[in-house]
């Protein structure tokens, strides 16, 4: 495992309280796989990935848990000595991501020269060739920022973040913003690049149709934590846990014949008060009495090949066929909304 | 570029406008129309040559064109008083002003942009909470007052700094060069400056701090961080290299206004300049000096505003380089 | 995700008149520097309203000693607590009627400059074309306008009076009051429910009176609060260089008097300080109050 995430705990202090964005998530990243991290808006995926590379907003702090890179634990402050040299980041925006007013060229420049110890001159040939990997004219080197377009400018924070040979890639969102064709082409790029490079990749998404065309492990987060975690294929064909169930549902199935799309009814809580026990009963189909009292966090680091914090996990099989059928779903939104 | 004669017109315009305004202000003053060029101190001769001259028997409208026509040959008349061209009065005294204004807007500057920097760093300590009403405070007085203040405090009662004028009287120069560049000049200069400087920086200051704050957040700043960079290269070659881009050209338009804001303070300091040659022109109803002056400090506000949009074109990459695409 | 600044401009329904006057009351309740600047307000408008308790002498009435002698330049004591001036006239009785010039100048401007720049900036945010262009074209040359020479000009020529001296004013501080509303006023126009209000068939003149017009009032409010201060000041500056009414009582007119008296040079501390401070007070008063407004009323990035 290149990367272990631990009972990962990031809390924000706001007017309205303590906020818990990431509230005891943990998951695993095998060495040269991509792992898509995948959840709906303000679940902490994007916390969680932030986190890692050490930066939180004031307010924030990481409250508890441990994340380990290659054996090392990283304390909250990402020890600098890795920063963007073993794991670099991928905006999801990329027009805000780079400074204004100068050239990408120099600012390419400055990351091989001020983190790489690379001579000018060297370092102009190399983000040449940097360029050239990520399918951009050299020419463009001395463009500024603003003078990219979309697709171009994510090709060139891929560039960026490749730089100085990193052995992790955390993509947030990084396809988010683009139009489905060009999504496609970086998406390629994004696979092509990982396979040539050996890179370790986790790319944080809320599409899973994303996850399902480039991701070899998926870790679902919901409501700041993990609830289930496997290889792509398995958790999207055989979910064990009822949210994913439900998501599944919610995007045309990529896998068989398009079902119908079922909405998940009601919404996801309130991180300042959240429920306790298992964050999803209150919306979920399957619940039991016992689900509000007590969570199923996922356990052991989340080396397990196919996890999921269900306290029904060994029912999962019938509860899954119960989940295609929309009439289940109906109910339970009815009963979430109440 | 097209961007800079829009800019260009655009200022040019203004220009007009104020010295139609002032065409129209000057023709409405009490009085004869006659007396806004000439007045009995001068002899018949001179008034016939100053009544043909401004062409002031004939119509309003061509009184109007001969007037704009005289203003772009620079002649501006005569002074009533000093029987003297009105331009080369002006001249003589411009440069006065613009190293008072120079000076203390550099000094003012220099000092606002490391100050606001430093307060942008030290976001909610206590010093920030004291020291931005301070500043406010420093906005809140008027120049001539804290000119005052000074002058009683270093001037007549520490006896540091002359009180008032620009030299003392009896000392001789080759040229005027010599003469700015000499230490008795430059003795006078110290307290208007300071002055001026003390009552300028809080512009700067607040402005700095803010873009600090505003930029510090932005994106950009946070991807810096996470490529590990260290605090300095982040603050100063990227935050702060985006947050002075406004600074730049609030010091354009500073010098600008400030040509017309120096009025007080000249009159505080007995420092001749314009504004204090305005001043007493009015006083006097000396009335083709009175509008040479201001007609030279409009030139110089609308100069400096064009100045301040050619620097923002210049300096900002996103306007300077169009989109490719 | 990283704490926001709410976003205070309504996105569905707008905010009815009284809902924005009760937010704008309660600004000052959270912000202390705000509330300090309402206090000071509070203070100087009660100094004007009992002047006449405050400070029973005749701030123009030149006084005389026992002896007979011209009271000039005394020190403060216990009967002219800051002093005399040159012509023997009482500084602390000065200084409490100044008080009333001050408000007024400083009030009067404010009020125009609001008025005109509301509605400028309503008229030509909202109906645009035509109109927007004139005004603000007629916005640009008042901005051209060097302030305080214009204002020389003006009541050097004209006549120092004080409405003079406010029409001077206002005249140069409305543009920017405008600009910033009429930016505003675009914002609005564009948002749901205004549009909401023109399908159901509201007339253009109510939409702008009860939907558009409420939002921008803390705008308005800013700027008067500004304008204030500068009025106050430049009046000051005006007084100063002596193209005032020099049988005006006015924090200035002490000032001018102080300066051609020579109490510079005397020391005369007691003479000039005191005027600038109540100057500084009042103006800074008006920038607490109008961040305060602007701080609640007009979002900004967050991080401020």
């Amino acid at each position: 495992m290149i990367l272990e995430v631990d009972g990962l705990q990031i809390h924000y202090s706001t007017r309205a309280g303590v906020v818990r964005a990431v509230d005891g998530a943990s998951f695993a990243v095998p060495e040269g796989r991509i792992v898509g991290l995948v959840g709906e808006s303000g679940c902490g995926k994007t916390t969680a990935v932030r986190a890692i590379m050490g930066v939180l907003a004031e307010n924030g702090r990481r409250a508890g848990g441990r994340v380990v890179f290659k054996g090392q634990a990283i304390d909250e402050v990402a020890t600098r000595k890795l920063l963007w040299r073993d794991i670099a980041y991928v905006p999801q925006s990329a027009m805000s991501s780079l400074d204004p007013v100068y050239t990408v060229g120099a600012q390419l420049v400055e990351v091989l020269t001020k983190r790489g110890n690379a001579s000018r001159r060297a370092a102009r040939t190399r983000a040449a060739e940097l360029f050239d990997l990520v399918g951009l004219s050299e020419s463009r080197l001395s463009d500024y920022p603003h003078q990219f377009s979309g697709g171009m400018r994510q090709r060139a924070a891929i560039a960026m973040a490749l730089a100085l040979k990193p052995s992790l890639l955390l993509a947030d969102e990084p396809v988010t913003a683009l139009d489905v064709i060009v999504q496609r082409q970086i998406l390629d790029m994004l696979r092509a690049l990982q396979q040539r490079l050996g890179l370790s990749m986790v790319l944080v998404t809320h599409d899973i149709s994303v996850v399902a065309y480039l991701c070899d492990d998926v870790v679902v987060m919901y409501a700041g934590q993990v609830i289930e975690s496997g290889p792509v294929r398995e958790v999207l064909a055989r979910p064990r846990h009822p949210y994913t169930m439900g998501l599944r549902n919610a995007f045309p199935d990529l896998m068989s014949d398009a079902l119908e799309l079922v909405p998940i009814g009601g919404s996801p809580p309130d991180l300042s008060d959240p429920p306790p026990g298992c964050r999803f009963a209150p919306r979920c189909p399957f619940v039991l009495a016992a689900c509000t009292t007590s969570a199923a966090l996922i356990a052991d680091g989340g080396k397990q090949t196919h996890a999921s914090a269900c306290l029904r996990d060994d029912e999962a099989d019938s509860l899954r066929k119960a989940a295609m059928d929309p009439a289940t779903w109906q109910r339970s939104s009815n009963f979430a909304m109440s | 570029m097209k961007l800079v004669l829009d800019r260009f017109a655009h200022n040019a315009l203004a220009l007009l406008a104020v010295t139609t305004i002032l065409f129209f202000m000057f023709r409405l003053m009490p009085g004869t129309p006659l007396a806004a060029f000439i007045n009995e101190n001068l002899n018949a001769d001179q008034q016939q040559a100053m009544l043909e001259q401004f062409g002031l028997d004939r119509p309003m409208w061509q009184q109007y064109f001969i007037y704009l026509g005289n203003l772009l040959q620079g002649e501006f008349g005569l002074s009533f008083f000093q029987r003297r061209p009105v331009l080369n009065i002006l001249l003589e005294v411009l440069p006065n002003s613009l190293i008072l204004t120079l000076a203390s807007l550099i000094i003012a500057y220099i000092f606002g942009v490391l100050a606001g920097a430093w307060l942008a760093w030290r976001r909610g300590s206590w010093i920030e909470r004291v020291a931005v009403p301070a500043v406010l405070a420093t906005r809140a007085a008027p120049e001539f007052w804290i000119g005052m203040v000074l002058l009683a405090l270093l001037s007549f009662n520490a006896g540091w700094f002359p009180s008032g004028g620009a030299s003392s009287p009896g000392l001789a120069y080759t040229n005027n060069w010599q003469r700015i560049v000499s230490w008795d000049y430059l003795h006078h200069l110290a307290l208007p400056v300071l002055t001026l400087a003390l009552y300028l920086q809080g512009l700067p200051l607040l402005l700095m701090r803010s873009n600090m704050l505003e930029v510090m957040h932005e994106e950009f700043v946070t991807m810096a961080r996470m490529k590990g960079f260290s605090e300095w290269r982040i603050v100063i070659h990227h935050a702060a290299r985006n947050a002075l881009l406004p600074v730049v050209t609030a010091f354009a338009l500073g010098v600008g206004l400030s040509m017309g804001g120096n009025v007080v303070i000249e009159t505080v300091f007995s420092w001749p300049g314009i504004g204090r040659l305005l001043v007493q022109a009015v006083s006097v109803h000396d009335y083709p000096l009175a509008q040479g002056a201001f007609l030279m400090i409009a030139l110089v506000l609308a100069l400096m505003n064009f100045v301040a949009d050619l620097l923002y074109m210049v300096l900002d990459p996103r306007v300077s380089h169009g989109r490719k695409g | 995700m990283a704490e926001r600044a709410e976003p205070v401009l309504p996105t569905r329904t707008g905010w009815p008149l009284l809902l924005v006057l009760r937010r704008m009351a309660a600004m000052p309740l959270r912000d202390p520097f705000a509330f300090t600047g309402l206090l000071i307000y509070v203070l100087f408008v009660l100094v004007a309203l009992f002047a006449d308790q405050l400070a029973p002498l005749d701030p123009l009435e030149i006084l005389f000693t026992k002896a007979g002698k011209l009271a000039a330049n005394v020190a403060p004591s216990a009967d002219f607590p800051l002093g005399t001036t040159n012509l023997g006239r009482d500084i602390y009785a000065q200084l409490v009627h100044g008080t009333r010039s001050a408000l007024a100048v400083g009030l009067s401007a404010a009020i125009i400059v609001a008025i005109v720049g509301t509605v400028v900036g309503l008229v030509a945010g909202y109906f645009g074309g035509m109109a927007d262009a004139v005004l603000m074209r007629i916005a640009d040359m008042a901005l051209s306008l060097p302030f305080l020479p214009f204002v020389i000009v003006l009541t050097g020529f004209l006549g120092a009076s004080t409405s003079n001296i406010v029409f001077a004013v206002a005249l140069l501080l409305w543009p920017n009051s405008a600009r910033v509303i009429r930016s505003q006023v675009l914002t609005l126009r564009e948002r749901a429910y205004v549009e909401a209000a023109r399908v159901t068939g509201a007339s253009s003149w109510r939409i702008l009176f009860v939907h558009i017009a409420p939002n921008i009032l803390p705008l308005s409010f800013v700027y008067a609060a500004i304008a204030i201060g500068w009025a106050i000041i430049t009046e000051a500056s005006v007084n100063f260089l002596g193209f005032g009414d020099s049988t005006s009582v006015s924090w200035g007119m002490m000032l001018q008097d102080a300066f051609s008296s020579q109490a510079l040079s005397r020391g005369q501390y007691a003479w000039f300080v005191p005027p600038g401070v109540c100057i500084i007070l009042v103006v800074v008063a008006g920038f607490f109050i109008s961040r305060g407004y602007e701080e609640v009323f007009m979002p900004r990035l967050r991080g401020r």
